[in-house]
């Protein structure tokens, strides 16, 4: 009698050779799947990073007389990953009521000069290319293309906040 | 899937390289003995961890004195898994000391290194010496107290050489003092030049491991040595 080479106790569907493919497969997706999806989202980091509102503190609030603009130099602290830089800063504030309040960018929208108040024609006026804004920050004269930009700003307890990134005015 | 695989093998003719390498025999071990067998594919399995994380880590590492430490502590809190992977870095770093180091008792233990695989056993002991330079390397990066003394004591210890020592210390740091100088070049060579070397000495050592085949467990069968 030949002995059958197939054990015919052998039970038919999974194989030893299949089932050690198929686990060393799974284990293997799933340490490509820690590793691949971790190193992803390593990666990707930046994506998730949240941009935090960061607001700065430029003075009291009181200080600034309706009416009369005044220049105020202030600290931005931004951080750069691991570091922070740090960067002086200025900006023109006025009120008319003591309660709402506006803080323009104190670059000339022509070319990035810095312009100054008079007060005697209650105008901003640019040095380099005689552009000229009214109080509420539109061209009245000159070469500048759109109005000065602001500051996004919140008053805080009695302090006046500001985001350190000015939003470009309408060209109007 | 197959029609594609089909189409690339038709190309390449790469089969039998598949064969050689992934159905190759391989000696019929069981038992724990067999666990010794898994040491090496261990090793080069935490080596692939190590090479993925640390692409991942110098992205945001800089080798700098004043710029180390703040950028690791990034990675640490503000990347995401930063921890994680800078974790398996770390762990992955000691277990490949360990697995290294068991896989040579294995092949000693068991005579694996004798004739015909002693250029095989050779160039393994190139290999852990790269791991070893691969520790003390990576040792230094994290830049805090831990790293900078035990770089310390680890390039003092190379500066007690007779003659050379003082030479060699100074080679080794970079500079008269440890600081940014070491910090540079430990980056470079943990890097750059140790990976190279490592790619190439691994390289070889796997071909000779495919074309040597694994030796078989020693046993008494072949009767008493003469």
């Amino acid at each position: 009698m030949r002995t059958p080479i197939v054990d015919p106790e052998r039970r038919p569907g999974l194989s030893r050779r299949a089932f050690l493919t198929g686990a060393i497969a799974a284990v293997g997706g799933l340490i490509g799947a820690v590793l691949g999806g971790g190193g992803l989202g390593y990666v990707l980091s930046p994506l998730f990073r949240r941009h935090g509102e960061e607001w700065v503190d430029i003075g009291r609030a009181d200080e600034v007389s309706p009416g009369a603009p005044i220049k105020v130099d202030f600290t931005v602290r931004k951080r750069d990953a691991w570091t922070t830089v740090e960067r002086r800063a200025s900006a023109w504030v006025l009120t008319a009521d003591g309660k709402q309040f506006i803080v323009y960018d104190p670059r000339c929208t022509h070319l990035g000069c810095p312009y100054r108040w008079d007060r005697d024609l209650g105008r901003f006026l640019c040095p380099c290319h005689t552009a000229v804004f009214g109080v509420d920050g539109r061209v009245v004269m000159g070469p500048a293309p759109r109005p000065l930009d602001r500051f996004p700003v919140k008053i805080v307890g009695g302090r006046i906040m500001i985001r350190p990134e000015p939003v470009k005015s309408e060209r109007s | 899937m197959k029609r594609i695989l089909d189409w690339v093998d038709e190309r390449l003719g790469a089969g039998p390289i598949w064969k050689a390498l992934f159905a190759r025999h391989v000696p019929e071990a069981s038992g724990p003995a067999a666990w010794f067998y898994t040491l090496g594919s261990a090793s080069l399995f935490v080596f692939t961890i190590q090479v993925v994380t640390g692409i991942l880590l110098a992205m945001n590492y800089v080798p700098s004195a004043d710029h180390a430490h703040d950028s690791v502590q990034f990675i640490e809190t503000q990347v995401v898994l930063g921890r994680f992977i800078r974790g398996l870095h770390h762990w992955g770093a000691t277990f490949m000391v360990v697995l290294v180091l068991l896989h040579m008792l294995r092949v000693f233990f068991m005579g694996a290194y004798k004739y015909p695989r002693e250029v095989t056993w050779l160039v393994g002991v190139g290999i852990f010496l790269l791991v070893m330079g691969f520790s003390f390397t990576g040792y230094l990066l994290p830049w805090d107290q831990k790293a900078y003394w035990a770089t310390a004591v680890g390039t003092n210890i190379a500066r007690q050489v007779p003659a050379a020592g003082e030479a060699i210390g100074l080679v080794l740091k970079g500079s008269e003092e440890l600081g940014m100088a070491t910090l540079a070049r430990f980056y470079a060579m943990h890097v750059l030049l140790l990976p190279a070397l490592t790619a190439g000495l691994l390289a070889a050592h796997l071909f000779l491991v495919v074309w040597h085949g694994i030796s078989e467990p020693p046993s008494r069968s072949g009767g008493p040595p003469p």
